[in-house]
């Protein structure tokens, strides 16, 4: 049995990017070789690390170059310019398309992956031209094998969902390369694998932390609702009655919600679900769609 | 109950040790290796900043040049020029940065690399936080806790002011490593 104690201290590389708009950390404890045999020398654990992590951060890079809202040129803005038309999409998209229409339906349009025209609005994403709505719902987004269609003008925005499912994008990688333990923290949107317990602490409004405990194959997502648009913060969450409002009031007092899930997209899609769903429900209503709320 | 009462007496000890997370990933050395594995040598090539340069940065870049001296290495093999290496930091709502930029011998980004990042606290510590950091540790674990800083979720940080300084070295690099 390896030893934790030296993964979560000694043996480990970690790296930190700007990536996501954000910033990234990947940390890869030991590699195993083909073989399954840990390396001997320290240069050679070094240099396969440093490899897998490399390859964790192409991944990230990939899903930000296909799902990105901001750039004019990703598979997500050519779908967004083009309501009606059955367009060709990756198999990452189409999965994350699949992904955030299924938690919208599922989550009573709480996450509602359609309003990104309502953000437009908002002057938190930007406009790249055309008629839109500013809210639809999930029976707007078709899909068929390798390929999607909006039924109506919506824009789709997969800020929700597209980070962390980009964490477990990577995550996947470092597997690939043969990582046998580590965690991504893209922003706040964590996950955690193989024999190593994280300790995480929750950032709340006032920018004070606290501590969750120790994180052990699971991903932890935290969110920010209400205050308003703030450049160093820049989530924005916006519900069924305040995307069609023109106010900038945004839904009341600021809060912070953490989710923990199997998954880092079904955690960070599930902190949009926490933020909106009415207080009383709200930890039924996480539950129910597979995370652990932890509030404030 | 004898644990209890050795946590009574460690926690004004460690609550000295700041909550903030910290982390250092690369040196300067390992940054300049990665990016220039085949370079024979790194060549120091800080630029010395006057106040009419550092406005010329400014109005060009659109974010203020702080430091007079701007730290940068030209990565070179046999002579041969094979880009450079800036050494900058910024300064966010909760973060304080170091970061490396390397750029190509025609301008293009090749990588950026945080060497080390400090996020700290907007507001006070709350004490009832402070306790929580101890449920569940026992007395080795508590005396390890200064380095076994916890990773922070919250909600996500913009890099705004990373992108925002590599924009202000590229524009540097155009004014006076160009030609150089």
């Amino acid at each position: 049995m390896p030893d934790s104690q030296a993964v979560g201290q000694g043996a480990q590389t970690k790296r930190m990017r700007p990536l996501l708009g954000t910033f990234v950390e990947i940390a890869a404890g030991a590699v195993k070789t083909a073989a399954g045999a840990v390396e001997a020398t320290a240069a050679d654990r070094g240099t396969r690390a440093e490899a897998a992590i490399q390859s964790a951060f192409d991944a990230i890079a990939n899903i930000h170059a296909l799902a990105s809202f901001q750039q004019a040129d990703s598979e997500l803005s050519r779908l967004n310019a083009s309501p009606g038309q059955w367009l060709p999409v990756s198999r990452h998209t189409l999965r994350l398309l699949r992904l955030a229409r299924a938690m919208t339906a599922a989550s009573d349009h709480l996450f509602n992956c359609t309003l990104g025209g309502a953000v437009i609005a908002r002057g938190a994403l930007p406009d790249h031209g055309g008629d839109y709505l500013k809210i639809g719902c999930a029976d707007d987004i078709e899909l068929e094998a390798g390929r999607a269609r909006l039924a109506r003008p919506v824009r789709i925005t997969l800020d929700g969902i597209a980070k962390g499912y980009a964490v477990d994008c990577a995550i996947a990688a470092l597997k690939c390369a043969g990582v046998s333990s580590g965690w991504i923290n893209a922003g706040g949107d964590l996950r955690v694998f193989g024999d190593m317990a994280l300790p995480v602490s929750q950032r709340r409004v006032d920018g004070s932390t606290r501590s969750l405990g120790a994180l052990q194959n699971a991903a932890l997502a935290t969110s920010c609702a209400g205050g308003g648009v703030d450049a160093d913060v820049p989530g924005l969450i916006l519900g069924p009655e305040t995307a069609d409002a023109d106010s900038a009031a945004g839904i009341g007092k600021p809060a912070t919600f953490s989710v923990i899930s199997r998954f880092a997209w079904r955690a960070d899609a599930l902190t949009k679900v926490a933020a909106l769903a009415p207080a009383s429900e709200r930890a039924e209503r996480v539950a129910r769609l597979g995370g652990l709320l932890i509030e404030e | 109950m004898k644990h209890e009462m050795l946590l009574g007496a460690l926690l004004p000890m460690t609550a000295l040790v700041a909550p903030a997370y910290s982390a250092d990933y690369l040196t300067v050395e390992q940054a300049q290796r990665q990016f220039f594995p085949n370079a024979s040598q790194f060549v120091d090539s800080t630029l010395d900043l006057d106040d009419d340069q550092r406005d010329q940065i400014k109005e060009r870049a659109g974010t203020r040049q702080r430091r007079d001296n701007q730290r940068v290495w030209r990565a070179e093999q046999e002579g041969k020029n094979l880009g450079w290496m800036f050494v900058d930091d910024v300064i966010g709502k909760h973060e304080f940065i170091t970061y490396a930029l390397a750029v190509s011998p025609a301008g293009e980004v090749l990588g950026v690399e945080i060497l080390s990042y400090r996020e700290t606290h907007g507001g006070e510590v709350r004490e009832a936080s402070w306790r929580d950091q101890f449920n569940g540790k026992t007395l080795d674990d508590t005396i390890r806790l200064g380095k076994d800083v916890s990773n922070i979720s919250g909600a996500t940080l913009s890099c705004r002011n990373v992108t925002d300084g590599v924009r202000r070295l590229l524009n540097i690099w155009d004014l006076y490593l160009k030609h150089a």
